[in-house]
């Protein structure tokens, strides 16, 4: 049967060498590599079609870009960052060090997973070849609303293909973190005492599992009306441009949070680490991150406040969008209270997670502000939005992103990372990284709208600060690439245990992890949070 | 691996496809729901049969209002809508009459479909119209002009705040030998 084949484990010996090694890859910790180092440079791509943004921003008038050039790096940016950086790399992640904390031998559908990583480098081609394409690529900003993206060139198809790939691709990420999390567990760890890392991971597949075909299903829709004669959003023929609206919505806003909750994780372990203190409060971590799971299903149209709906739809979306500031706010006091009166140290995966935490929480509260109906009639398609949702997915996602690569970076590869390099790279970011958007709520409140190539004379100071902000903030990216291919090749051997409080179980391996862990499960006593009270057997081929 | 545990994965497996499934079904099922829904709540009816100004109306006095007129064609469709007085001075519990002019620019003939809309849109459920060209879809013969009468009256009891109404007509293509005729 076709499907058995998905599972079959290969050979604990085997480890093949040069490029078989990775097309052929069925390992996890190889697949993990893979899509951090993938994840990486489509980061790269994506900042550098960002500087191109913010170059053309520097000034008012046309200076690089055409308007439509111009519309196409924007969303482009957008896609890149989302589909092509931040979502591999919460999977390349799961991929590496899930199977190390729970006890698993491996992902549980080897080959599958081998499948879902190839997958992306095709697709990401399909989105940048559509630059070159007559037309150029999609314009329609990454939302790729309709009836604009009904209308436009064959790069909205290049974009359409590339997104039903990254869709089969993460959903079947997903399912294999699902069936590991569930059936692969070591004895003895008990799903209210794995670590949250593993928790985020869970509800974040899930999460993916149940949104992403509803966006293959949205644009889908667009290709058909595009091809094939259907009038699904295009009003002349009866159908609604406001419809694509809400089936975008109804995953697009799960999809903040799959971008959120590994991040969550991330930062759930780093802290307790750090401050040398079990995480407070973890049952309520795990029903507070389950609750934003279910909450994110019931808020899509809160980006819809302007379409028209009745009054009494704006007061429910309002109200369910200002109740998942309940559970974030849960979260939020959880790691101050870990960290409360806890023995710190500051190396540089605690600074990134405590950056994490102060501005996740400023762009908490900007989206708390957005979710007032009457004031998102004002700041709706401002760089208000531009700043509250960079403040959460460059500050929140990326730098926990940060924070994990350095956490478990010996674990990796047997080496230490320069702590100089991090902590510059760590105070850089963090300076550069509000520079860059802080001045965008200014214009944000002062009416500057979104996705323009050319603005109004009174904006030109808050870009230009802006844009200065942007290129440092992506030339000390190359301090991190730095220092992770300087560290590999000349970094000081890493301990065992590299951290004084690192207790869960990827500690308890050899470093570098071997390449194939755990193949007999070991027998734990697991406290709350993935820390290993005590460990039998387990061995490592 | 355990072959016990290999099955368990894989009847897992199924389940999350199913899942996947279900979910693509969902996606397309919202367009039906999304239909239901608008119909239910009205939200969608922009044509709706128009009642007299109310009689405790008629107590109110008339005040001028001023009327402007536009008219959008959305893009790719061949028709040509301009109305031939762009702004009228006008009071309300007046009786107006407008002239709009379609002309159809292809070598087809063609059917369309005119959707008012206002600004303020909370002037609209006062401007009353007693005839007009978009209460029926229209055929055009190829390159043909025609000129319509729209007959609207102001409720007296429009609020005091507007002081300026825009009516604007955007004209859509209906394909042939579909909807009413």
């Amino acid at each position: 049967m076709a499907i058995a084949g998905l599972a079959a484990v290969p050979q604990q010996s085997h480890r093949p060498h040069g490029w078989r090694r990775w097309l052929f890859a069925t390992n996890h910790k190889d697949i993990g590599s893979l899509y951090l180092w993938f994840a990486f440079c489509m980061f790269l791509v994506g900042g550098v079609l960002a500087l191109c943004i913010r170059a053309e921003l520097f000034r008012p008038g046309l200076q690089f870009f055409q308007p439509e050039l111009f519309n196409q790096l924007t969303t482009l940016h957008g896609l890149i960052m989302v589909f092509g950086a931040i979502m591999p790399a919460f999977t390349g992640l799961a991929n590496w060090m899930l199977p190390l904390m729970i006890g698993a031998p491996d992902m549980a559908f080897a080959r599958m997973n081998n499948w879902s990583f190839w997958l992306l480098p095709p697709a990401m081609a399909l989105l940048l070849l559509s630059f070159v394409v007559p037309g150029g690529a999609a314009a329609a900003g990454w939302t790729l609303y309709a009836p604009l993206s009904v209308q436009l060139g064959m790069g909205m198809d290049l974009t359409i293909f590339a997104i039903h790939i990254l869709g089969v691709s993460s959903i079947m990420g997903a399912i294999n973190i699902v069936v590991t999390i569930i059936n692969l567990r070591a004895p003895g760890m008990g799903m209210m005492k794995m670590p949250m890392f593993a928790w985020a991971s869970l509800i974040t597949a899930y999460l993916i599992i149940a949104v992403m075909p509803v966006l293959a299903g949205a644009v889908t829709m667009v290709l058909t009306d595009r091809h094939f004669g259907t009038h699904f959003f295009n009003a002349a023929g009866g159908g609604d441009p406001i419809l694509y609206q809400h089936v975008f919505w109804f995953f697009g806003h799960p999809e903040v949070y799959i971008m959120a909750l590994p991040a969550f994780g991330i930062v759930s372990q780093v802290i307790p680490t750090f401050a040398r203190k079990p995480l407070f409060g973890y049952t309520s971590m795990v029903y507070a991150t389950s609750s934003i799971g279910v909450l994110s299903f019931m808020v899509w149209a809160h980006h819809m406040f302007v379409t028209g709906m009745p009054a009494t739809a704006q007061l429910f979306f309002m109200y369910a969008t200002m109740l998942i500031a309940v559970p974030t706010g849960v979260k939020v006091f959880n790691w101050i209270a870990t960290m409360w009166e806890g023995s710190m140290s500051f190396e540089t995966p605690m600074l990134f997670a405590i950056g994490f935490i102060l501005l996740f929480t400023i762009g908490g509260l900007s989206g708390v502000t957005l979710s007032v109906a009457a004031v998102d009639v004002q700041l709706h398609g401002s760089y208000y939005v531009v700043a509250h949702f960079h403040y959460v997915l460059v500050a929140g996602a990326l730098f926990s992103l940060f924070s994990a690569v350095y956490y478990w970076f010996p674990k990796m590869t047997g080496k230490m990372y320069s702590e100089r390099l991090g902590r510059l790279h760590f105070w850089w970011s963090l300076l550069w990284f509000n520079v860059t958007f802080f001045p965008m709520h200014f214009l944000g409140l002062a009416g500057m709208p979104r996705r323009i190539p050319d603005y109004a004379l009174q904006f030109t100071q808050f870009n230009q600060i802006a844009s200065v902000g942007a290129f440092m903030f992506g030339l000390g990216q190359l301090i991190f690439l730095v220092n992770i291919l300087y560290s590999l090749r000349h970094g000081k051997t890493a301990a065992q245990q590299p951290w004084e409080g690192g207790n869960t179980l990827e500690w308890r391996l050899p470093t570098p992890a071997p390449y194939h862990s755990f193949s007999e499960a070991p027998q734990l006593d697991v406290a709350e949070n993935g820390v290993v009270v005590a460990m039998q057997g387990g061995k490592h081929g | 691996m355990a072959s016990g545990m290999q099955a368990a994965n894989l009847t897992l497996l199924r389940r999350l496809l199913l899942l996947v499934l279900l979910m693509f079904g969902f996606a397309w099922g919202l367009v039906p729901l999304y239909r239901v829904i608008c119909e239910v709540t009205g939200l969608n009816r922009v044509v709706v049969a128009d009642a007299m100004p109310g009689r405790d109306a008629a107590q109110i006095a008339a005040r001028p209002v001023l009327l402007q007129l536009d008219a959008m064609v959305q893009p790719g469709l061949p028709w040509q809508v301009r109305p031939l007085q762009s702004r009228l001075q006008v009071k309300t519990g007046q009786f107006i009459q407008l002239q709009y002019e379609l002309r159809n620019n292809s070598r087809q003939q063609v059917v369309g479909q005119a959707i008012p809309r206002y600004l303020p849109a909370e002037a609209a459920a006062y401007v009353k119209k007693l005839e007009c060209f978009c209460f029926r879809q229209q055929l055009f013969q190829p390159g043909e002009t025609r000129r319509f009468p729209v007959v609207l009256v102001i409720d007296r009891a429009l609020p005091a705040a507007i002081d300026s109404i825009t009516l604007s007509y955007s004209v859509f293509d209906v394909p042939q030998g579909e909807g009413r005729p």
